[in-house]
């Protein structure tokens, strides 16, 4: 008999703990999808979800504040998305605070991001609308990217060329290059420049003490040193 | 019966064994409940039995459980860490364990454990004609012995997986743990984190159909049991084989609803 009565109590014990355990799982999930927290009601139209669905968090300077609650489409170009944000986190969303989907990472679920909006702007009301930013698509960087590489590989196809040719000793770079000939009558080109230039210096240098140039030469001289005197007066 | 299933000549013996075998237990599930809700309801054989199904079974259940938590995490760990995903474990695992793992094992431990004991203690009340006995007495045996182990399955083995999915968490916490460095608290907030209702929901309600099935095919294969000592050996040993089996059936048909439904 006392037996009986210690089973019983071990199997109330037994269920009572099972029970309890499966209430603490209910009220931990239902509390990550704040049912049983204050919430309050704002909605966003975007171009393209990317992905997003109900359920799907909210996210607030990096904090998970809301969920998705409803994604309808509202015109033919437009999706209006639904969500469901922490009471206290109202306060801090004005009234142009905008909304933009993100992803969790490479792998991971869309999420909305929320950014506070203008510090004198009025807080954002139950049931109000959201400025939203169209996310990048994967599919749009993909596009660029392949129109980027394309253009890589018509460059990189274009210095083969070119240096293919350089190689072959084909052009004046080339020739530069690959012609030991070309680079000898190229030197002995430099010195006869060297000496052509030295000679024009004196020619220059005979022309500023000719009688029919000097007065030229001179107004230069005199408007020179007034430039010189008017700056230093402006720096001062 | 005999009679009806000479008469169809064109199907191999083991096919119309199968067929009888399946008429068989219908009737047996017709039979209880149209006995489970008639009065007088024995509340306190179904708690003895409770106590014995339920209570008796948690030691094995929760060892069983927490090395599955421990080994799933431990062997899932690697193929995570190529990946740079080390902290979808907790998430991986707990999705894993609730949905899937917990249940499907319990109830095979428990179509072990429970229905080969149900199986054999039936059959060898029958062969030693003490469930005639009850009958001539007045007693309605279906109401005493069947009724009460079947409610008796049918509750306690959805308990026994909560106990077995919690146990499994805490192995894989400490699974987590043996390769690095997670707190109790980050650990159980990252598995809550995705898990949803209708992981935990279907996972939950499927347990019932599991205790059900245990529950009604070894009373069945007991309450049945007509060659002598024989047959209570093979009473228990077919209980527990086509618990199993159906067990299996149950997970195969409730993923396919709950996929359908999510």
């Amino acid at each position: 008999m006392k037996t009986e009565a210690g089973n019983k109590i071990r199997l109330g014990i037994f269920v009572s703990v099972a029970v309890g355990l499966f209430i603490v799982v209910i009220y931990f999930i239902g509390n990550g999808k704040h049912m049983f927290t204050k919430t309050f009601h704002i909605n966003g139209t975007f171009k393209d979800l990317a992905g997003l669905q109900v359920g799907n968090n909210i996210r607030f300077t990096g904090m998970n504040v809301g969920t998705v609650s409803k994604v309808e489409i509202a015109t033919d170009s437009t999706v209006r998305v639904d969500m469901v944000i922490e009471k206290h986190v109202q306060k801090f969303l004005k009234k142009d605070a905008i909304a933009s989907i993100g992803s969790e990472g490479l792998m991971g679920n869309k999420v909305i991001n929320l950014l506070p909006g203008s510090p004198g702007e009025p807080v954002i009301e139950d049931g109000g609308t959201l400025i939203t930013v169209t996310p990048v698509s994967m599919d749009d960087i993909m596009k660029n990217l392949a129109v980027t590489s394309n253009n890589a590989a018509l460059i990189t196809a274009d210095i083969s060329t070119l240096t293919t040719n350089i190689r072959n000793g084909h052009g004046a770079v080339g020739k530069l290059f690959m012609d030991s000939s070309f680079a000898l009558s190229l030197g002995k080109t430099m010195v006869n420049v060297q000496h052509a230039a030295g000679g024009f210096s004196d020619n220059m240098t005979a022309l500023k003490h000719n009688v029919l140039l000097r007065p030229y030469y001179k107004k230069k001289e005199v408007e020179a040193a007034k430039a010189r005197k008017d700056s230093i007066r402006d720096k001062r | 019966m005999d009679s009806s299933s000479t008469k169809i000549t064109f199907l191999p013996a083991s096919i119309r064994d199968f067929f009888l075998e399946v008429d068989g237990i219908s009737r047996f599930t017709g039979q209880f409940f149209k006995t489970v809700f008639k009065r007088p309801f024995e509340f306190s054989e179904v708690a003895k039995q409770s106590f014995i199904v339920g209570y008796k079974s948690l030691g094995l259940v929760t060892v069983t459980g927490f090395i599955m938590g421990l080994v799933l995490t431990i062997q899932s760990r690697p193929t995570l860490a190529r990946f740079g995903a080390e902290s979808w474990l907790p998430g991986m695992v707990a999705i894993s364990i609730i949905r899937e793992i917990g249940p499907v094992i319990t109830a095979l431990i428990c179509a072990g454990k429970v229905g080969s004991g149900i199986g054999a203690e039936l059959a060898s009340m029958k062969v030693t004609e003490q469930i005639d006995a009850m009958e001539v007495a007045g007693t309605n045996p279906f109401r005493y012995l069947v009724v009460t182990r079947v409610l008796a399955t049918l509750l306690m083995i959805p308990l026994l997986v909560i106990f077995a999915d919690t146990v499994g968490l805490i192995g894989s916490y400490i699974g987590v743990n043996i390769m690095g460095d997670v707190g109790l608290r980050l650990y159980f907030s990252q598995a809550i984190e995705h898990l949803d209702f209708v992981d935990v929901f279907p996972a939950f309600i499927k347990t019932f159909f599991f205790g059900f099935a245990i529950g009604i095919i070894a009373c069945y294969k007991g309450y049945t049991c007509n060659k002598g000592t024989e047959g209570v050996g093979l009473a228990a040993n077919s209980a527990v084989v086509i618990g199993s089996l159906c067990v299996f059936i149950i997970d195969l048909i409730a993923v396919q609803l709950a996929s359908f439904f999510m």
